[in-house]
C-alpha cells in the first residue's frame, strides 16, 4: 500500500521528465540518422542549455521560458559551427574518426566551462506553481517543459515532412550521393541537421535546468540517457525518441517505488543491452 | 557545337587508375550511347563527369565552360542530370517525394506541376503508387521512378546508366520509347547500356569503351554493322 502510494506520487513526475529526456535524445538520434555520427558533444551541449537558463533567470532576471527561442537559435548556430569545424572533415572516414572529433569538442566545452564556471553546482530557483493530483504534486515547470517538448516534436515533424529543407534532410539521410545528383547541396544539409540536433539538446538542457541543480559535468548523465532512449526508440528515428523518452521516464518513476533508486541506471543499461540484443532497430523501428 | 565535351579524362579510386584518357562528346539534341563490357569504367566515367569523383587530368566542358571542379549539385543546377546505376532512389520517401527531390534545381521548380503530369502520363504506374514508399516498388517500377526523377530535373543533358539492366523486355521497350520522346523535345541524352544491340538501334552516335579508353566511335548505324562490334558485343 505504501509502495502504491509512492508509485502514484513518482509516476507522473517520471512521465513528465520523460518528455524532456525524449527531446534531448531526439537531437542525438537525428544526427545519427542523417549522418551516422554519434555526437559525443551531446552532453556538454545540454549543459550549455542549462547554464543559458541560469544566466537568463539569475543574471538577467527574466522568465526562464523567454530563453527557449534564443537557446534554440544559439544551439542551432553552435551545431553548424561544430559540424563545420570538427565533423565535416571526417564525415566520410571511419566511425572512430567522428567519435574522436566530437569527443574533442566535448572536452573543449567541458574544459572551457570548468575554467569559467568551476564544477560546483548551480541552481535555477524558479517555480511555476504546482497542483495536486491525488497524492502527487505536479510541478508547473514539468508541465511547461512537456508542452515545449511537444511543440518542438511537432515542429520537427512538420519541418521534416512538409518543408523543402526538411525533405532535403531526409533525402540526404536516405542517400547522400543521390541527393547531391539531384542538386541538393548535401554538405550544407548535413551542417543544418547537426545544428538542429544540437538545438534540441540545448533546449532540453534549458528546460532541465528548471528541475534540478546542475554543474558543468551534468550533461554526461543525460547524454547516456539519450543513448538508451535512442536505442529504445530506434536510432535514427527522432519521433521514436519521444516515446523512448517517455518509457525511460516512466521507468524512473516506477523503479524507486520498489528498490533503491541507485539501481535505476543499472536497470536502464541492462534494458539498453537487452534491446540491442533482441531488437536492435528499436521498439519503434528505424532506418537500416 | 558539342554540349558536353570530355577530353582525355583520367581518374580512378584511391591509387587505382580506371580511366586512361577517355574522350567523348555529346551533340546537342542527339542521343548518344556509350557501350562496353562489364567493369571497363563506364560508371566511373559518369561519376567523374558529374563530379562525384574528381578527374585526375583532362578537361570536361559543359556548353563550352570548364566544369572539372564543380560539385555534383552545381552541375545538376546547370542541367547536367544523371540517372545513376542501381537507381539510387530515396527508398524511405514516397514516389511523389522522390519526384519532388528530382525537381530541386531552380530551373525545374517553377515547372514542377507540368513535369509531374508529364511523367505520370509516361508512367501511369507511378501515379497509382504516388503515396507509396519508393523502397516498396518492384524493380521495374523503381527504374521508371529513377528515370522519372531525372526528367523532373528538366535536364539539358540526361545521362542514364544501365537503363535496361534487370528489366523485362516489354518494360525496356517502353522506356526506350520514352527516351525517343525526350530526344524529340530536344534533350541531349547519353545512354550507357549493356544491351548494345538495342542501344545502337535507337542512338544517333555511339562510343565503345574498353580498358578505360574510347576504343571506337561512330554513327550508331555504322557501329552496328562493324565486324569487331558485332563479334565482341553482339555475339554475332
Ligand atoms: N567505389 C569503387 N572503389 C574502387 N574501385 C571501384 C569502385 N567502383 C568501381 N570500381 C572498379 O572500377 C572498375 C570500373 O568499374 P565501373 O566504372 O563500375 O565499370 P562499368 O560501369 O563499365 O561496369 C572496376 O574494376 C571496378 O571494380
Ligand atoms: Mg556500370
Amino acid at each position: 500500500m505504501q509502495q502504491l502510494n509512492l508509485l502514484l506520487t513518482s509516476l507522473p513526475d517520471g512521465l513528465l521528465l520523460g518528455f524532456v529526456y525524449g527531446l534531448a535524445a531526439m537531437g542525438l538520434t537525428l544526427i545519427w540518422g542523417v549522418m551516422n555520427v554519434i555526437n559525443l558533444s551531446h552532453g556538454p551541449i545540454i549543459t550549455l542549455g542549462m547554464f543559458s537558463t541560469f544566466f537568463i533567470y539569475t543574471r538577467l532576471g527574466l522568465n526562464p521560458y523567454i530563453g527557449v527561442l534564443p537557446i534554440a537559435l544559439v544551439g542551432l548556430l553552435l551545431g553548424i559551427l561544430i559540424y563545420t569545424a570538427a565533423v565535416h572533415r571526417v564525415i566520410n572516414g571511419p566511425h572512430l574518426s567522428s567519435l574522436l572529433a566530437t569527443f574533442s569538442v566535448n572536452m573543449i566545452i567541458i574544459g572551457l566551462g570548468t575554467a569559467a564556471l568551476t564544477t560546483s553546482p548551480y541552481n535555477v530557483d524558479f517555480s511555476a506553481g504546482s497542483f495536486k493530483l491525488g497524492n502527487a504534486t505536479i510541478l508547473g515547470t514539468r508541465i511547461i517543459a512537456a508542452i515545449v517538448t511537444l511543440a518542438f516534436t511537432g515542429g520537427l515533424y512538420l519541418f521534416l515532412y512538409r518543408t523543402r529543407p526538411g525533405k532535403f534532410i531526409r533525402a540526404v539521410a536516405n542517400n547522400r550521393a543521390a541527393a547531391e545528383l539531384m542538386g541538393v547541396p548535401s554538405t550544407r544539409i548535413l551542417a543544418l541537421s547537426f545544428g538542429i540536433g544540437t538545438m534540441l539538446a540545448a533546449v532540453a538542457g534549458g528546460l532541465i535546468a528548471t528541475f534540478f541543480p546542475f554543474s558543468i559535468l551534468s550533461g554526461s548523465g543525460y547524454e547516456l540517457k539519450s543513448f538508451v532512449i535512442g536505442v529504445l526508440g530506434g536510432l535514427g528515428n527522432p519521433i521514436g525518441a519521444l516515446f523512448g523518452g517517455l518509457i525511460l521516464g516512466i521507468l524512473e518513476g516506477i523503479i524507486p517505488a520498489f528498490i533503491e533508486s541507485s539501481w535505476v541506471p543499472v536497470i536502464e543499461f541492462v534494458l539498453f543491452i537487452f534491446i540491442l540484443l533482441v531488437r536492435p532497430s528499436g521498439l519503434f523501428g528505424a532506418k537500416k | 557545337m558539342a554540349l558536353l565535351e570530355i577530353k582525355d579524362v583520367t581518374s580512378g579510386y584511391g591509387d587505382v587508375q580506371i580511366l586512361w584518357g577517355a574522350s567523348l562528346s555529346l551533340e546537342k539534341g542527339k542521343l548518344t550511347c556509350l557501350v562496353g563490357g562489364n567493369g571497363v569504367g563506364k560508371t566511373t566515367l559518369l561519376r567523374t563527369v558529374m563530379g562525384l569523383i574528381r578527374p585526375w587530368s583532362g578537361v570536361i566542358l559543359f556548353d563550352g565552360k570548364e566544369v572539372n571542379k564543380l560539385s555534383a549539385y552545381t552541375k545538376a543546377e546547370m542541367g547536367l542530370v544523371l540517372v545513376p546505376e542501381g537507381r539510387q532512389l530515396f527508398t524511405d520517401m514516397t514516389v511523389h517525394e522522390n519526384l519532388e527531390m528530382g525537381a530541386t534545381n531552380q530551373r525545374a521548380r517553377p515547372n514542377f506541376q507540368r513535369n509531374l503530369e508529364r511523367v505520370y502520363e509516361m508512367f501511369p504506374r507511378l501515379k497509382e503508387r504516388s503515396r507509396q514508399k519508393a523502397g516498396t516498388l518492384s524493380g521495374g517500377e523503381q527504374q521508371m521512378l529513377a528515370v522519372a526523377r531525372g526528367i523532373m530535373a528538366e535536364p539539358l543533358i540526361l545521362i542514364i546508366d544501365e537503363l535496361s539492366l534487370g528489366l523485362a523486355p516489354v518494360l525496356v521497350l517502353q522506356l526506350f520509347e520514352g527516351l525517343k520522346l525526350l530526344r524529340q523535345e530536344g534533350i541531349t541524352i547519353l545512354l550507357v547500356e549493356q544491351n548494345v544491340q538495342l542501344a545502337l538501334t535507337i542512338s544517333d552516335y555511339g562510343y565503345v569503351l574498353a580498358e578505360g579508353k574510347v576504343k571506337m566511335e561512330g554513327p550508331a548505324r555504322k557501329l552496328i554493322k562493324d565486324k569487331h562490334v558485332r563479334s565482341t558485343y553482339l555475339g554475332l
